[in-house]
């Protein structure tokens, strides 16, 4: 396959983590600014422990996630009781907070004769784990996409438990909701959680792609495009985000059609798509549609 | 089953709900009016908990409840409607049951997984039973947002139905319907009440109250200013200078 497509797949997969983190939130009903904080979190964290700390791959991921859910977990003890715009505007300041604190983040060591690690406004420089263990761009999309098919398996199954329908019935009426016994606060911590997590798992993944990453990769325009990728493709359904990232990454960004005029394409599609579609293409209607489809085209096949 | 003791509501200034004493017996129907703007909403809110009283108490079958959070209120057996319709609006009619039924079942869960994973047999016969009750079996997969009025009025006393309620808050259930459907209301409270659910309702439409209430309270400016039988009520002199201003 050639490398710029093998590029633009590995880049759609990696976004769709923080499009996903997005996504959580806005099942519940609340606005998040700052997912892109967390994808940070799981860049730096993973970073550090592959190149500082030597870590297997599997494990430093895993540990760039667990400490972007954690961050989340404790950002969300301050914000989760404000609502509407005061809640996007607290998550804004929280990840601009943090990506300040990454500009002044250094801790640099003696690794193998070379200086390396997270150096302020520099950046964390030769994150070469892939490089080092002689993975093919091939090998490295595909870890990608393992692990995105993962967390939407996960995301699929949990929108079909109870906790998923809490989840959207909070996100449609969270007063009706606490009235109808569900604890609106513990759900949406849990999906706070849970949505800094799979954020901090992408992150982790673009700094070894990337091989270097720089606090400026997180600042607030990757929050706002996580944001609307979800209201582009669709809230009814975990691929609803993916189909935003396909559609800005994929098309926009990649074919070079609407080259120089994306960001304007970009932002009419996300104007028009409010107006016509406030749940994006992929809305609880369209989704019951298409499984209501699906079941007949598979009970007529039985 | 209810007790509320010198439950008050101050907004600022503005005193809602002011020193109500009430006690509703189980198995009544019980009336609460007056005037707009009197405290009648305020205090059902006050009692659901969704909003915090300033001070008082409120007493459900013996157990104090007034700082209990909502979402345990209604596990304690609590359920109401609202006075301007709430539905989830984008969930179809069976799934609006459903976040009922599954309030009912949030009882009886202690464990993890039913907690969060669900799965109930008896619900699905529950929710059926309750669609045939209010009128709405045919309309079981149809958004909310898309019923008509009286439908979505059904609807939502059907969801407060579902949930099984010991206590059942109905806030002027009767609001926007014809005399048809009010009739059909009539007949649905009282079968309601023989089943065994005390019943607070709120009604500005006075021939139901009076028609269908064991024992009805008054308020004005949050105050209760009169309780009886339908019959006493209406004689009293208070209520009939709260409502027509005069003394009568
Ligand atoms: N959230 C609030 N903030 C401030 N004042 C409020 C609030 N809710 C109610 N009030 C005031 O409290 C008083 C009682 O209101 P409430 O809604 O309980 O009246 P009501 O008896 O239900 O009237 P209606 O018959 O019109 O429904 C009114 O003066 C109202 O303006
Ligand atoms: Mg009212």
């Amino acid at each position: 396959m050639d490398g710029y497509l093998i590029t633009i797949l590995s880049n759609i997969g990696m976004v769709s983590f923080v499009a996903l983190s997005a996504y959580i939130l806005l099942l519940s009903g609340q606005i998040s600014f700052g997912q892109q904080a967390y994808f940070g979190i799981g860049a730096y964290v993973a970073g550090i422990a592959t190149v500082m700390w030597q870590w297997p791959l599997a494990g430093a991921l895993l540990f760039g996630s667990l400490a972007a859910g954690a961050a989340a977990g404790l950002v969300g003890l301050a914000t989760l009781r404000l609502s509407g715009i005061y809640f996007a505007m607290a998550t804004l300041a929280f990840a601009e907070i943090m990506r300040i604190a990454a500009e002044l983040f250094v801790y640099r060591r003696d690794i193998g004769g070379i200086e390396s690690g997270p150096d302020g406004v520099d950046g964390f420089r030769d994150i070469r784990y892939f490089f080092a263990n002689e993975f093919s761009p091939l090998e490295t999309c595909l870890i990608v996409y393992a692990l995105l098919a993962t967390v939407l398996a996960i995301l699929c199954i949990i929108e079909r438990t109870r906790a998923g329908r809490m989840l959207r019935q909070i996100g449609e009426d969270p007063l009706l909701a606490e009235v109808h016994g569900i604890n609106v606060m513990s759900v949406r911590m849990i999906a706070a959680l849970a949505a800094g997590a799979v954020a901090g798992l992408g992150g982790g993944l673009y700094a070894h792609l990337m091989t270097y990453v720089e606090p400026k990769s997180f600042d607030i325009m990757l929050g706002v495009h996580a944001l609307a990728y979800g209201l582009i493709g669709g809230l009814g359904t975990a691929f609803g985000p993916i189909l935003g990232v396909l559609i800005d990454i994929g098309l926009l960004e990649s074919t070079r059609i609407f080259h120089g005029y994306r960001m304007i394409v970009f932002g009419g599609l996300v104007a028009v798509l409010l107006i016509v579609r406030p749940r994006g293409l992929l809305d609880e209607v369209a989704v019951s549609r298409i499984r209501r489809a699906l079941r007949r085209r598979r009970d007529a096949g039985d | 089953m209810l007790e509320l003791a010198n439950l008050s509501k101050h907004f600022g200034g503005v005193r809602a709900v002011d020193s109500l004493n009430l006690k509703i017996e189980p198995g009544q129907i019980f009336g609460l009016i007056g005037p707009n703007g009197s405290g009648k909403s305020t205090t059902v809110n006050l009692i659901t908990g969704l909003l915090d009283v300033t001070h008082g108490s409120i007493t459900l079958a013996g157990e104090e409840i007034t700082r209990l959070p909502t979402h345990v209120r209604l596990s304690s057996g609590i359920a109401r409607t609202f006075q301007n319709i709430r539905l989830f609006g984008q969930l179809t009619v069976w799934q609006n049951l459903w976040v009922a039924e599954n309030a009912r079942a949030q009882r009886e869960r202690t464990n993890f997984f039913s907690r969060w994973m669900g799965g109930d047999r008896g619900a699905r016969a529950r929710i059926t039973r309750a669609l045939e009750f209010s009128g709405l079996a045919d309309k079981a997969d149809e958004l909310a947002a898309n019923l008509a009025f009286g439908e979505q009025r059904r609807l939502e006393l059907a969801r407060a139905l579902a949930a099984e309620p010991k206590l059942l808050l109905l806030d002027e259930p009767a609001a926007g319907m014809n005399p048809e459907e009010i009739g059909a209301l009539d007949d649905r409270i009282r079968q309601i009440r023989d089943s065994g659910i005390t019943v607070l309702l709120i009604e500005h439409h006075m021939e139901l109250i009076m028609a269908i209430a064991d024992r009805i309270a008054v308020l004005n400016f949050g105050q209760k200013i009169a309780e009886g039988t339908p019959a006493e009520v209406q004689a009293h002199p208070a209520v009939r200078e709260a409502y027509l201003g005069t003394a009568g």
